[in-house]
């Protein structure tokens, strides 16, 4: 049987390329992954230099899609000897359990990675998708609230903020929606609206920002950025006097709640007194600019 | 000192360092100030630690940065700069959002840094500071001469740092983020500053 590399005439650098390109843009083209990085292996591995582990990653996954389990195997072998305590070797070892349908040691497997690293969001999305896979979907259910409880949302959200606000703002959406009691995810969706600015977002970040306070009214954030989102749809020239006399009301209440906060926490402590004092100053300059 | 050169005192190193410690799996940022009049150089004499999670989201970083604002006038300090220490250590490019908050800087200060800390360089012993450092040329954020940033007594700096470590007092640390979770928490770190200065003054002569 001929290789790839004589059947296509392409060399060694191509098909890492080729298997790079396939990583990159999530292809899963198992068959021609199996292809070319078997023989990637056999025949190039010392080329490949550090680059070979992603490759062995890379392949594993597409073996289990190919039932080779023999090559899924040794490439696991290699993963296994060069990152010998890895989570992110154990949930790969997890993946191959569950081709073969050994579901209890997977997710005995699965577990351990989560004693060690309760935010491990890898772990939870395999112990979620054999419970999808075994049919058990209010089990299901019950494993993604906890997933969102030990604070995954903040990877999610920190995730798709590196990618765009309106990603971010999108996957909050659904958040909230899951989650309406969660005063956070209200909190942090009003930032990423306020972030966007523009009227009409302010205006939703200051709705957002007084839900969160609605929920947990000892949310600083929420009530500075309640002060912060009235106070600049109150100065700004395009709003309605009634838009800017409630909005100066909703600024004079946050501030209120603000000082009367700080006041209390600097009671007793003189190291306080700095951040009360700050408080005190930026909450008068900002008035003086908006009026 | 020189024109364009920058100092770094031990007392914003440590900080600084001690912040990007304590978050190793986020971004951290924070502002550098001065205590110095303006002039051609730049002493950056402490640090103000800032965020260590959602850095890209504007309300809590106007907010920190009005806050530290009005506290600098009250204690004749000047923001002269601002640092980031990426999440990812590979990468210690400055992201877009540091360039914003640099930029921001830059308009009240015409010899405003901007520090990124290379995680890479943040292990015991290393030799060299973890830092880059850029300065604003030409429109543009470029690195500085690493011969013009000055760290005086960078071996005792160290040491300092690891003996907060050993005494467990980096755990004192308060960025803003913290202090919105608990307004009680000072993010001036007045506690910090006055142990960090016990270490420098006695044996060590000022740093």
């Amino acid at each position: 049987m001929s290789s790839i590399s004589e059947l296509y005439d392409v060399s060694w650098e191509e098909m890492r390329d080729k298997l790079r390109k396939w990583r990159e843009e999530n292809y899963r083209n198992s068959e021609q992954i199996v292809d070319v990085g078997e023989e990637l292996i056999n025949e190039h591995a010392s080329k490949l230099g550090d680059d070979i582990w992603i490759i062995y990653e890379q392949v594993m996954i597409a073996a289990l899609d190919c039932s080779r389990d023999d090559l899924a195997w040794s490439c696991l072998q290699e993963l296994k000897r060069q990152f010998p305590d890895s989570h992110r070797v154990k949930r790969l070892a997890g993946m191959r359990l569950e081709a073969l349908e050994r579901y209890e040691d997977a997710n005995k497997l699965y577990d351990s990675i989560l004693q060690d690293d309760p935010t491990n969001t890898a772990a939870r999305k395999r112990k979620i998708s054999i419970l999808r896979a075994q049919g058990k979907s209010s089990e299901a259910i019950r494993e993604l609230n906890e997933y969102l409880e030990h604070g995954l949302s903040d990877e999610l959200t920190t995730t798709t903020l590196s990618c765009s606000y309106a990603k971010a703002a999108f996957c909050l959406e659904e958040l909230m929606m899951t989650n309406p009691h969660n005063h956070l995810y209200c909190e942090q969706y009003a930032e990423v609206k306020y972030t966007q600015g523009g009227l009409e977002n302010l205006e939703l970040a200051r709705k957002y920002f007084a839900q969160a306070l609605k929920l947990n009214n000892r949310n600083m954030r929420a009530l500075f950025g309640l002060y912060m989102s009235a106070s600049h749809i109150a100065a700004s020239p395009k709003v309605s006097a009634k838009v800017k006399k409630d909005n100066v009301k909703y600024a004079a209440w946050a501030t209120s709640q603000i000082s009367r906060a700080y006041q209390m926490a600097g009671r007793g402590k003189k190291e306080n007194k700095c951040s009360v004092k700050a408080v005190e100053e930026m909450l008068e300059s900002m008035q003086i600019t908006m009026s | 000192m020189k024109m364009g050169e920058v100092e770094l005192s031990c007392l914003a190193y440590a900080k600084m360092y001690l912040h990007a410690s304590q978050f190793p799996r986020s971004s951290v940022n924070g502002l550098l100030l001065s205590s110095s009049p303006a002039g051609a150089a730049v002493c950056i004499t402490d640090c103000v630690p800032l965020l260590h999670s959602h850095l890209s989201l504007a309300p809590i970083t106007q907010l920190a940065l009005t806050q530290v604002d009005v506290w600098c006038s009250q204690t004749q300090q000047r923001i002269v700069g601002y640092y980031q220490a990426n999440a990812c250590v590979s990468d210690s490019s400055p992201t877009p959002c540091a360039l914003k908050i640099a930029e921001k800087i830059f308009e009240q200060c015409n010899n405003a840094v901007l520090l990124m800390i290379d995680g890479e360089k943040m292990f015991p012993g290393c030799r060299v500071p973890p830092i880059v450092m850029y300065e604003r040329k030409d429109a543009r954020w470029a690195l500085k001469d690493k011969h013009t940033i000055m760290l005086r007594q960078w071996e005792e700096t160290c040491s300092i740092v690891n003996q907060l470590f050993s005494s467990g007092d980096q755990t004192l640390l308060v960025d803003f983020d913290s202090h919105l979770d608990d307004i009680t928490k000072d993010w001036t770190n007045q506690k910090l500053n006055a142990k960090i200065m016990e270490l420098i003054s006695p044996a060590n002569g000022n740093v």
